[in-house]
């Protein structure tokens, strides 16, 4: 359980974090989505005692950071980014070092080594030097670092940042896996990565909160229309112009036009609540065949644009 | 306690996973050496005491402690682990200590590792034991102040270099500013306080074969000042 209150942190005249206020419940995993330079990191900053907030509260496990910055840190596994490790060191005895610094006694801490070692897929490197390792490899003992006292929360900075697609994969296969028992926050500026592991998305802009909620949630209050691109097989642009005036769950944005071979192809953005099989029903109603259909974009990403773009903020 | 010898360990391992630790143990053994034997013309002498071999230690640690404590915070800070040591729960204390402690004991082999000079040329002549462990009582306060002088500039520097600049100038600054009355008039006050200062005057009596409480209170009081100084610059760095 993380709860924030009117975070502000200050570094000199610069306002990184300007109010920001927030919870993630028990067991839920929430990415913190924004551009570079929205106040992701100091806020990961604050909720693992590294940064002190320049007012406002944040209680981690009903800990406060500023008074029981022990216990907070005792209840949190922390990712930061890029995963920094003492490169001289080799995994096994990087992880060793962890679990003493952690305070396990020795009976569990090699159950907890070997543990963390499973679980990130550590086994074929633990007698390498980290500082030899693949980008790959670094990232999955840093978050083995982070699991190693089995913590309630866990707090990844950008966690997938510079890894190959497989390797992409593989850590958000862990992350969810992880997420099932245990309060996750993530940043990311990876739209999919939210879409894919997180229940709760909190958009942050200029040290701000611009959006919360589920993705569901986001888009349903945002009344962002779904945009399609469709193909339909007509004789002319014309024609499906005059049938699309009985298509009543949404409005058209592009105006048809001929694709050639009798293809024409339109866009509409459907009304709040209506799905993609209105069109289907339309077109059968008027006799006409799609022949494709494909979403414009994604919808967070329209409301991520929507909100962090300058200039669109009142979008 | 078993915080700092974990972070301790930490530090050591590290140091002696590269060459960092190996060259400045070489460095100060050959240095000090060849001071003694070659410059200093021990053998030619004919004087059965240490003194002059101890004596070139305060310059010598211009170099070497530098060369120690430059990594202990620049380091952390240039590879990012700054930031998952200080989400560690761990005390800030202990953290500062745990380094400290480290650093101490790198110092200590390098001492024990001298004791092969001592050791080496004891058959040629009448040494008196006392003076000698006298000796190496105050190279380890001396190490000790000035080690906590130079963990306390790798905290507040920005690289390993720049930390290593600072603190091998602070060093020979304090190390020596006991000899400036003798070359420039200043009042009788202002030259004591000088002299008082200097981390060398109160290496001399070592030297001598002297353990006064005074001087074991002056390193002891810079080692705690500048421990002190960094656990509140980890504080501060929280809060800016």
């Amino acid at each position: 359980m993380i709860e924030a209150r009117d975070l502000v942190k200050r570094y000199g005249s610069f306002e990184a974090v300007r109010g920001v206020t927030f919870t993630v419940p028990e067991g839920q995993v929430v990415g913190l989505l924004g551009p570079n330079g929205a106040g992701k990191t100091t806020i990961m900053r604050i909720l693992t005692c590294y940064h002190f907030p320049s007012s406002g509260t944040a209680r981690v496990n009903a800990h406060d950071v500023r008074e029981e910055p022990l216990e907070v840190k005792k209840s949190v596994g922390y990712l930061p980014e890029n995963a920094p490790l003492y490169a001289d060191l080799k995994v096994l005895e990087y992880l060793r070092f962890i679990a003493r610094i952690r305070g396990l006694p020795p009976a569990a801490l090699r159950e907890r080594v070997e543990w963390s070692i499973a679980q990130c897929g550590l086994a074929p490197v633990v007698y390498r030097d980290i500082g030899r390792l693949s980008k790959g490899y670094r990232q999955r003992v840093g978050l083995a670092q982070a699991i190693l006292h089995d913590p309630r929360t866990l707090i990844m900075d950008e966690p997938t940042t510079g890894l190959d697609p497989g390797q992409i994969i593989e850590i958000r296969e862990l992350i969810r896996e992880l997420g099932r028992e245990k309060t996750v926050v993530l940043s990311t500026h990876i739209l999919q990565e939210v879409e894919s592991i997180c229940d709760e998305v909190i958009i942050l802009n200029n040290g701000l909160v611009a959006a919360q909620g589920t993705a569901g949630e986001l888009e349903r209050s945002l009344a962002s229309a779904v945009v399609l691109a469709v193909v339909v097989q007509a004789r002319s642009a014309g024609e499906v112009d005059r049938e699309l005036e009985s298509f009543e769950q949404g409005r058209v944005t592009r105006r048809p036009s001929d694709l050639g071979s009798g293809r024409v192809l339109f866009e509409l953005a459907l009304d709040t609540g209506v799905s993609e099989s209105a069109v289907f029903d339309w077109a059968v109603s008027r006799g006409l065949k799609i022949a494709g259909m494909t979403p414009k974009s994604s919808n967070l990403e329209e409301i991520f644009l929507k909100l962090t773009r300058p200039g669109q903020a009142d979008a | 306690m078993r915080n700092i010898l974990v972070i301790a360990g930490r530090e050591l391992r590290s140091s002696f996973n590269t060459p960092v630790a190996y060259v400045v143990i070489v460095f100060f053994l050959l240095f000090t050496s060849v001071w003694f034997f070659f410059i200093q013309q021990f053998f030619a002498q004919d004087n059965a005491s240490l003194r002059d071999y101890f004596g070139v230690f305060p310059a010598a640690f211009v170099l070497l402690i530098p060369a120690i404590s430059m990594r202990s915070w620049a380091e952390e800070r240039k590879l990012g682990t700054h930031e998952l040591l200080l989400t560690f729960p761990v005390r800030d204390v202990e953290l500062v200590l745990g380094k400290y402690l480290a650093g101490m004991a790198l110092l200590a082999v390098i001492l024990v590792l001298t004791a092969a000079i001592p050791l080496g040329v004891t058959p040629f002549g009448p040494f008196d034991r006392g003076p000698i462990l006298t000796e190496y009582l105050g190279a380890l306060l001396l190490g000790g102040a000035e080690l906590s002088i130079g963990i306390f500039i790798s905290a507040v520097s920005t690289s390993q270099i720049t930390s290593f600049l600072i603190s091998a100038f602070c060093l020979l600054v304090l190390s020596f500013i006991g000899e400036v009355p003798k070359f420039v008039e200043m009042p009788d006050g202002a030259a004591a306080v000088v002299t008082y200062l200097s981390l060398d005057y109160h290496f001399d009596s070592f030297r001598e074969g002297l353990i006064d409480s005074r001087d074991i209170a002056y390193f002891l009081l810079a080692a705690f000042v500048f421990l002190y100084a960094n656990v509140k610059a980890l504080l501060i760095a929280k809060w800016r």
